[in-house]
């Protein structure tokens, strides 16, 4: 079996301040993964790497980190697809607490300023929420997200201001905002009318590339700036 | 916020050279700058126009340049490539339904496009015979 190297951004704030690379050896064939290889440094070379990590599947969204500069999710990501050493690190724009671990607290605060999940006016029933295929259809690809946060490390603007709410926020906004369940729009389009909200977006698109579920967030956030100056428009004639 | 255990590295100025596609966006971006170039002519144009025959004959002078030539041929060649990203994330931004289907993105693309050669043809119809 033959070899490839790692190069893993360590930090170890009890150590030392700054974080610092270290370079790992591993085995590999056509089915190592990234996450694989990880769990091979961890099992076999040095058991104090940190790193988050579950389903193995890429729906958990646990295992974001950088590859040579550029989001990716460990159990999706294969070695044979690069040729050289790979340069591993945290996850970018997010605060870094051990190793490949960071804090998505700023991520989780912006996903419920959003408020995403289905309001309703309508008094509860048992009876079962109808929806036409075509109804469906209308929101189905923005709600694959499966909240990875790779889109806000490939976000330059999200890079430069953490207040802004971002790819993911945003679109799961859109998402309920789309679905004929759904009768919150009202609430959630402050938020996405805010400087932070849609408008800070400046459609880099990258996002959309490094998504690992197809989500298309950059769309999503620029059908929230047709929606949130429509909702001006009619807020500027209601006076 | 960072914790005092937690680093936070930040977005440095060069940032968008690290990789092509932020590069590519940048580019897309700088198209207005020779855009810019081009419109200071046209409402020079407009005005010195209006300054009398001295003037107008001043900026015929003036854009019969090389190098004002090439900075608006520079303008021409940028927004091509503006409207290309423009037209590609058009269907993106404004999906477009006929009925429950959505209309396919390529056919919106291509719409656009349609739209661009009509224009040209048109104002080649007029300034054809105009002569």
């Amino acid at each position: 079996m033959s070899t490839k190297k790692l190069s893993i951004q360590r930090y170890l704030p009890e150590q030392e301040a700054t974080p610092y690379w270290q370079e790992f050896e591993v085995p590999f064939d056509d089915s190592t993964s990234l996450l694989d290889a990880l769990n091979y440094v961890k099992e076999e070379l040095d058991g104090t790497l940190s790193y988050r990590w579950s389903c193995r599947m890429a729906i958990c969204g646990s295992c974001g980190v950088m590859v040579n500069g550029i989001p990716k999710l460990g159990c999706k990501s294969f070695l044979r697809d690069y040729p050289d050493t790979l340069k591993i690190s945290a996850l970018s724009h997010f605060p870094v607490e051990k190793d490949l671990i960071v804090d998505m607290e700023v991520f989780l605060d912006h996903l419920a300023a959003v408020q995403p999940y289905l309001i309703t006016n309508a008094a509860e029933t048992d009876e079962p929420n109808r929806q036409t295929p075509a109804q469906l259809e209308k929101y189905k690809q923005f709600s694959d997200c499966i909240n990875c946060g790779l889109c806000y490390s490939a976000c330059p603007q999200f890079g430069l201001n953490q207040e802004f709410l971002g790819p993911a926020a945003l679109t799961l906004a859109h998402r309920y905002n789309l679905d004929s369940r759904d009768q919150g729009k009202q609430q959630r389009m402050p938020q996405l009318n805010r400087h932070e909200g849609v408008w800070s977006c400046t459609f880099v698109g990258f996002c959309s590339q490094v998504c690992p579920k197809n989500v298309d967030p950059a769309a999503a956030v620029n059908q929230g700036k047709v929606e949130s100056a429509k909702d001006m428009l009619i807020s500027l004639f209601k006076g | 916020m960072a914790k005092q255990s937690s680093y936070l590295p930040r977005l440095t100025r060069t940032w968008w050279l690290k990789h092509r596609y932020f590069k590519l966006y940048m580019a897309r971006e700088a198209t207005v700058l020779p855009l810019v170039f081009f419109i200071g002519c046209l409402l020079a144009g407009l005005y010195s126009l209006l300054q009398g025959t001295e003037s107008w004959a001043g900026w015929l002078a003036f854009m019969a340049h090389p190098l004002v030539i090439l900075l608006n041929c520079l303008a021409l060649a940028a927004s091509l490539f503006h409207a290309w990203t423009f037209f590609e994330l058009f269907p993106r931004v404004m999906p477009l339904r006929v009925g429950t289907r959505t209309i396919p993105a390529s056919f919106i693309v291509l719409g656009q496009w349609v739209g661009v050669v009509a224009v040209i043809a048109l104002f080649a119809w007029i300034l054809g015979s105009g002569s």
